[in-house]
C-alpha cells in the first residue's frame, strides 16, 4: 500500500512537445503501469484505475495518481523573458528517486564527480550556509551557499566563486539558482525532474531556464548530461538504493545541512515511498 | 561447512594505488593496495553516503571516496572531510575491516575475528580468474579430474601433458568465479586456454 501522502503529489511523467506530436509514451509511476497520450487535443495520463489528474508545466506533463493536495509548485522564473528554456532529456537511473534529488543538493561532490568543471582540489571546502523549511510554500530552501567552480557553466570562462541557492518544492523534484556567469545580476535556474518508476528506478528529466544567447542549444544539452551522468555513476552505487530516513545509517555534516532537512521533511509529511525506514 | 578464508582475487590483479571490488560470501569489499603494497579488504561502503569504496582512490597509505573524498586511514578510521579541511573528523567515523592476506599470489579475505591463516598452495603458480555462469557441480561434471569443494583440484590434460590445477572457488550471485593457479613451469597460454575451455564446456553442461 502506497501512503496517500505520496499519491496526492505531483510527478512528471513526460515532455509535453513529445505527446504533442503524437507520441505515446508507455511507463510507470509509483510501480503502476501507466500510458501518457494525446485524446481530442488534450494530453491524458491513464492508469489501471483509469485518469490520473494531469497538469502541464515547464515544458512537462506532470500526474497525481490521488488527489492533488496542492497544485503544482511554481517556478516564476520560467516565464521571465528573454531565458532560453532546454530540456536536456531523460536519464534512466536504478536508485531511489529520492536519492536522486539528494544529490542534486549536494555540493561537496563537486571537485570529485565534476572533477575540473563544478570544482577542483584544493578548492572543497563548503562554507556555511542557511537551510530552512518554508513555512507559507512548505519548502526545503538552502541560501547563501558559495563554491568556487572551475567552469560553472558552458558560458563561463575560467574560474568563478558560484553563488547557488537551492529549493525542493516537491518530494521528487528540486530547482537550484546559480550564478550566472555573463549575467552576473541574475540567477541561471536549473531544475531536475524526477519520476518514480518505482521506489528503487527513475527517470530523471534537467531542465534549464538560462540567460544565454550563443552556445548553441546542442551544446547546452550535451554539458548538463555530461554532468548527470557523471552523477549516475555515484547514484547507481550508493548502498542501499533506498534513502535511509534513519539516523544512523549514514553520518552526515555540516556541508549536508540541505540533505538533512530534505530528509526530515520527507519523514515529517509521510513522503516515504523510495525510502528505508529501518537500519538495515 | 563455510570456509572462513575466501580468495577475492590474484594479487598480479591488483596494482599499487588501486581499488578494485570483493566480497565475502555475499558481503562486498573494497579490496585495495596502497602505494607501498599493503593490500587491504573493507566494507564497501562509505559510512557517509553509502558509497562504494572500491570505486574510490588511493593516495599513499589512505583509501578515499569518490563521492565526496573522505579519505580513510590504513586502521579504516576517516582522517578527513574536504568539505572542512580544518576539521579533525571523530574517531567513530571508520569503515570495518575484513582480514586480508596476500600468500602464494592469491587475496584471501576473511571476518576479521579469524584466526589461522590460508591453506598454503605450495608448487603452484597464480594464472588468472575467471568467472561462470553456472555452479561447481557443473565444473566438476565436465572435468572428473577435479575434486573439492573450495579447491578443486587435480591432474588434467594440457598440452598433452598431465599438469596439477587448483581452481579457488568464489560463489557469487551470478554463479562463481574460479581463481586458477597451475603448476610451475606450465605453459600459461595454454593454462589460460584450457581455463577458457573449461568455462564454455561447464558453462554449456550448467545451462542443459
Amino acid at each position: 500500500m502506497i501512503a496517500p501522502e505520496v499519491l496526492n503529489e505531483w510527478y512528471p511523467v513526460a515532455m509535453a512537445a513529445h505527446i504533442r506530436a503524437g507520441q505515446r509514451r508507455v511507463t510507470q509511476l509509483l510501480g503502476q503501469p501507466i500510458t501518457v497520450a494525446l485524446q481530442g487535443g488534450a494530453i491524458v495520463v491513464t492508469g489501471q484505475g483509469g485518469a490520473l489528474h494531469v497538469t502541464e508545466a515547464f515544458g512537462h506533463v506532470w500526474a497525481c495518481p490521488g488527489t492533488p493536495a496542492h497544485p503544482l509548485f511554481p517556478i516564476p522564473e520560467a516565464l521571465e523573458t528573454g531565458r532560453r528554456l532546454v530540456d536536456v532529456g531523460v536519464v534512466r537511473v536504478k536508485c531511489s528517486p529520492l536519492r536522486a534529488v539528494e544529490n542534486f543538493l549536494d555540493i561537496a561532490h563537486f571537485p570529485f564527480v565534476h572533477t575540473d568543471v563544478l570544482g577542483a582540489e584544493p578548492h572543497t571546502e563548503v562554507n556555511r550556509y542557511e537551510v530552512q523549511i518554508r513555512e507559507d510554500s512548505d519548502e526545503v530552501w538552502a541560501t547563501k551557499v558559495t563554491f568556487y567552480q572551475p567552469q560553472a557553466a558552458k558560458s563561463a570562462e575560467g574560474g568563478i566563486v558560484t553563488q547557488y541557492m537551492y529549493r525542493v518544492p516537491a518530494p521528487t523534484a528540486a530547482v537550484l539558482y546559480k550564478t550566472c556567469p555573463v549575467r552576473p545580476d541574475a540567477w541561471d535556474v536549473i531544475g531536475i525532474f524526477v519520476q518514480p518508476l518505482s521506489e528503487d528506478l527513475c527517470d530523471v528529466w534537467p531542465w534549464m531556464a538560462l540567460y544565454d544567447d550563443t552556445t548553441p542549444q546542442a551544446d547546452l544539452i550535451a554539458f548538463q548530461q555530461m554532468i548527470f551522468l557523471q552523477d549516475r555513476s555515484i547514484l547507481e552505487n550508493q548502498i542501499p538504493r533506498l534513502l535511509p530516513l534513519d539516523p544512523g545509517m549514514e553520518i552526515p555534516t555540516q556541508a549536508d545541512l540541505t540533505s538533512i532537512a530534505y530528509r526530515r521533511w520527507l519523514k515529517k509529511r509521510g513522503l516515504t515511498y523510495g525510502a528505508q525506514m529501518v537500519a538495515a | 561447512m563455510t570456509p572462513r578464508w575466501i580468495a577475492t582475487g590474484l594479487s598480479q590483479d591488483l596494482p599499487k594505488a588501486v581499488a578494485m571490488a570483493g566480497h565475502w560470501q555475499g558481503q562486498d569489499l573494497a579490496v585495495w593496495r596502497s602505494a607501498t603494497g599493503r593490500v587491504q579488504a573493507w566494507n564497501d561502503r562509505c559510512p557517509h553516503r553509502g558509497m562504494r569504496l572500491s570505486h574510490g582512490f588511493v593516495r599513499g597509505e589512505t583509501l578515499a571516496c569518490i563521492y565526496h573524498g573522505w579519505v580513510y586511514g590504513a586502521d579504516g578510521v576517516c582522517k578527513h572531510i574536504p568539505a572542512h579541511p580544518a576539521l579533525t573528523p571523530p574517531a567513530t567515523i571508520r569503515v570495518a575491516a575484513f582480514a586480508c592476506v596476500e600468500q602464494d599470489g592469491v587475496i584471501w579475505v576473511a571476518p576479521a575475528d579469524t584466526v589461522g591463516a590460508p591453506v598454503a598452495l605450495r608448487g603452484l603458480q597464480p594464472l588468472r580468474s575467471i568467472s561462470l555462469t553456472c555452479d561447481v557441480a557443473a565444473v566438476l561434471a565436465v572435468e572428473p579430474a577435479l575434486s573439492g569443494g573450495d579447491a578443486l583440484r587435480g591432474l588434467v590434460q594440457i598440452g598433452g601433458q598431465a599438469c596439477e590445477v587448483c581452481l579457488l572457488v568464489q560463489h557469487n550471485a551470478a554463479g562463481l568465479t574460479l581463481h586458477a593457479l597451475c603448476a610451475v613451469g606450465v605453459d600459461r597460454i595454454a593454462a589460460s586456454r584450457w581455463v577458457e575451455d573449461l568455462r564454455r564446456r561447464a558453462e554449456r553442461k550448467g545451462a542443459a
